[in-house]
């Protein structure tokens, strides 16, 4: 298949000769160093219902974060109604007539509904209630205005943001994935209100991750890919295997990858040491799956997707988790991570900072952590300590001044490494590892990798997650992709598809090859 | 559970009534006009500096110094009045001092970002501190009887303090229900990254409550003085914490955002019943802050369990809402789209 063409802005597929509500002109943006947009152009419609797409970090939030005022672009410029503005806040970006609806509503869950939509509006308050009463039949919003909004559905919550943003006359709107918290009827009744906004003329930009709704709603869909427009194209010009196609990264890299992924020699696997059976919780449904000895298996799937969720429950931090997990064997029967750790299980959280380290002790401390009893008969020895230290730095390569030097001032790759060797210290049979690579720079990257592959030579269990879709690839014996808290399709490595992957994670199972 | 919170004073003054029932039965004296009017009288202070605690634990803040502000300010009342200086300018001066000791936190809070805990026990400190350098260490005593005159003035059976505290928790309610301003105050302490979006001026509404809290705390020492006709240097000690205790219980969420002068007025009036109901069951003094105590923790603890329970029931609703959301979107019913 080949490759949709990427239309230059302002191109002229658009039959409609009316002047942009907005039109983004090669907008970039730097965090750290990094540049995470690379000249965006983007424009929206009187009317239009205009869809973004992208994996992970490709750019969407940080694109309508500048379109509504909470970032500030290092380059480019913004157009309202072919005037060139300029926001520094989303107060200005109110004032010109952008509302952002995010994730979730910030609401005021104490006040009233009147109250939430009337608080700080310089309007007098009798043309106010009738404005809003006027907005709410038009929009088909019916709860009473003195209900308290905490009390209100997540989507009555969005519509409620929905007429705050009208009442101080937005034209345009845009939608942060409103539909990943409502059900299947309430996302029907959104989409009807949708177009009833956009037959009034106001232009929505509609962030989701559901390739079938943006078919469904959008006129017009823009596809990001790390920090680029890579496609952007009337919605009846294209189709879902389109979309997926230029979410993935160019065909060479692509059948590299998967060239890579087969000739592969694959790990020899025992074993199973990690059996989950049905595990269910709030994020997710009915998940079952089995990690063998010296397997790595890889969890693919969106932000959101339940997989950290997934991760917790298996560990035993979830204590609303329904379900069978087994250790070697022997079942884990209460939620206790700290019994499952010494059954042979172990846990690298995404998220370092808050999860996996004392930031402000010696890198030591975290070192031995989970392993202190086994650390002297009654009293700590020091020695023995600065013995499992010292095997670890340098088996991991670890660069620090010494065993104590405190752990915030280490670079992000010798932070991961040190929350590493808390987690290899306790000797596991089975290791979680959650975004391991997330902020590490290139060559500590390499080194965990290595490490990855190292422990799967020793014959220790692994359940990588990562979003990254070349990582997992590269390192898997097997994936699995989960899509809104099941698993919905598991791969070997020797038949690996990116696209596949792509299209599981984005919820078209089976429907990516049409 | 909402409905819970919305008549929490309501609870609070019902739990008063069997307290002030049960007392009776064990002794009928505390039964008599007279001994209630006294319960309403010693707890006007109470009030007001509840109410002034009320404005910054509304806005999910929290001043500890409150009960040092009433203390400075009483000694600055007593020495003017010790200096001759006419009563009304004494109130006056008084008053000011408590405003700016307020704006003081304020500013701290708001300008510098020091956590309100931190800010306002370091002025704790500070305002103690001035207590005492202001007058060596000594009480102020024979302070003019003009002041006590106030205390003791009875305008239709009823002591004038207790006017005057009953009309500010009805101006301060109402203040709170009809302009548009005060809704900041819980609006901030709801969301207050909500209210940044919403153009709210947090730092301004900040501000006020922490400037509210002072000036309460000052009013309260202007009839501290009065009614007590000296200024002893513990005056004020421990307020801070009561008047927390006084606004838990009736009903003002420490996480912020709910909260009405009723939760302070219902609340303090209760603390200082239970002094009294002590006093008549002949329980020695020493155990009034051991009972304060308990009383606060039972109110803390329940404060948190009604939070946990409320948050417990929306993340099952929204556990509910994804599992249907699952059901119902499964690849097979995909074709409908």
């Amino acid at each position: 298949m080949a490759k949709p063409v990427t239309h230059p802005p302002g191109g002229h597929d658009q039959p409609r000769v009316a002047t942009p509500l907005v039109e983004l002109k090669n907008i970039w943006k730097v965090f750290a160093g990094v540049p995470v947009l690379k000249g965006i152009n983007l424009n929206l419609m009187p009317g239009e219902i205009h869809a973004l797409l992208g994996g992970n970090g490709s750019g969407k939030s940080t694109t309508m974060k500048i379109l509504s005022g909470v970032y500030i672009p290092e380059r480019g410029d913004i157009f309202l109604g072919g005037e060139r503005q300029v926001f520094h806040s989303p107060n200005e970006a109110h004032k010109n007539g952008i509302y952002m609806v995010p994730q979730e509503p910030h609401i005021f869950p104490h006040l009233s509904v009147e109250e939430n939509l009337t608080l700080g509006l310089s309007m007098d308050a009798g043309e106010a209630r009738e404005r809003i009463s006027r907005l709410a039949q038009e929009i088909g919003f019916e709860s009473s205005l003195s209900t308290e909004a905490g009390s209100l559905s997540i989507a009555n919550q969005q519509l409620l943001e929905i007429i705050r943003g009208l009442l101080r006359k937005a034209q345009i709107l845009i939608l942060d994935e409103p539909t990943s918290a409502l059900t299947f009827r309430e996302v029907e009744n959104l989409f009807k209100r949708m177009r009833t906004l956009s037959q009034r003329g106001i232009g929505i930009f509609f962030i989701s991750h559901r390739l079938n709704e943006v078919m469904a709603i959008s006129q017009r869909v823009s596809v990001l890919r790390e920090g680029h427009i890579v496609l952007s194209a009337p919605t009846s010009e294209v189709n879902s295997g389109m979309l997926v196609q230029a979410m993935l990264p160019e065909d060479a890299d692509v059948r590299e990858v998967e060239k890579r992924a087969r000739d592969a020699k694959g790990h020899a696997t025992g074993e199973v040491v990690l059996d989950v059976q049905h595990l269910s919780s709030d994020a997710f449904q009915d998940v079952s799956f089995q990690v063998r000895a010296g397997e790595v298996v890889g969890l693919a799937g969106l932000v959101g997707a339940g997989r950290t969720e997934v991760a917790e429950a298996v560990v035993g931090l979830d204590p609303n988790a329904r379900g069978g997990v087994v250790i070697k064997g022997r079942e884990a029967k209460k939620h206790d991570s700290r019994k499952r750790q010494s059954l042979g299980l172990v846990y690298v959280p995404e998220d370092r900072h808050a999860h996996g380290i004392f930031l402000e002790l010696p890198s030591l401390y975290t070192m031995t952590a989970t392993i202190l009893d086994r650390l002297g008969r009654y009293l700590l020895s020091h020695k023995l300590e600065e013995g499992v230290g010292d095997s670890y730095r340098q088996q991991l390569s670890i660069k620090m001044n010494s065993l104590y030097q405190i752990a915030k001032t280490l670079s992000g790759g010798n932070q991961q490494k040190v929350v590493l060797s808390k987690a290899l210290a306790s000797k596991p049979d089975v290791i979680i590892l959650d975004e391991p690579t997330r902020g590490v720079d290139a060559s500590a990257r390499q080194d965990v990798y290595q490490l990855i592959q190292r422990l799967a030579e020793a014959g220790v269990g692994i359940l990588l997650i990562s979003s990254e879709l070349e990582e997992i690839v590269d390192l898997s014996d097997r994936i699995l992709v989960m899509y809104q808290g099941r698993i919905i399709q598991e791969t070997e490595r020797t038949d690996v598809s990116l696209q596949q992957i792509m299209a599981a994670a984005f919820g078209l199972q089976g429907e990516a090859s049409l | 559970m909402n409905r819970i919170w919305r008549s929490r004073e309501l609870l609070v003054f019902l739990l008063l009534i069997a307290l002030l029932l049960a007392v009776g039965l064990i002794n009928p004296n505390f039964w008599q006009t007279r001994s209630l009017m006294h319960i309403l009288n010693s707890s006007l202070i109470l009030i007001l500096v509840s109410i002034g605690e009320m404005f910054v634990i509304l806005t999910r803040g929290i001043d500890v110094s409150v009960g040092a502000i009433l203390g400075l300010s009483a000694v600055i009342l007593g020495v003017a009045l010790n200096a001759g200086m006419a009563l009304p300018l004494a109130v006056f001066l008084a008053l000011t001092v408590s405003v700016l000791a307020g704006m003081v936190n304020a500013v701290g809070v708001t300008f510098l970002r020091v956590p309100p805990i931190i800010m306002t026990l370091g002025t704790l400190g500070v305002y103690r501190g001035l207590m005492l350098i202001i007058t060596g260490g000594s009480w102020i005593e024979t302070i003019p009887t003009n002041i006590k005159f106030f205390a003791n003035w009875h305008i239709m059976g009823v002591r004038f303090f207790i006017w005057v505290t009953l009309i500010i928790v009805i101006i301060t309610s109402l203040v709170l229900r009809k302009f548009k301003r005060a809704r900041y105050l819980y609006a901030v302490g709801d969301n207050e990254e909500g209210a940044r979006l919403m153009d709210i001026p947090v730092r301004k509404t900040l501000f006020a409550a922490y400037t509210l809290a002072g000036l309460f705390a000052g009013i309260a020492a202007v009839i501290f003085v009065a009614q007590i006709g000296f200024v002893p240097m513990q005056a004020g000690n421990g307020q801070e914490l009561r008047a927390i205790a006084a606004d838990v219980l009736g009903g003002v969420n420490l996480a912020g955002g709910v909260g009405t002068p009723l939760s302070a007025l219902v609340g303090a009036i209760f603390l200082t019943a239970v002094d009294s109901a002590l006093v008549f069951l002949k329980v020695p003094g020493y155990w009034n802050n051991a009972v304060g105590g308990a009383i606060l923790l039972a109110a803390v603890y329940l404060d948190y369990r009604v939070r946990r329970a409320v948050a417990a029931q929306q993340r099952q609703a929204r556990a509910a809402v994804r599992h249907e959301n699952n059901q119902l979107n499964t690849p097979s019913s995909k074709e409908q789209t």
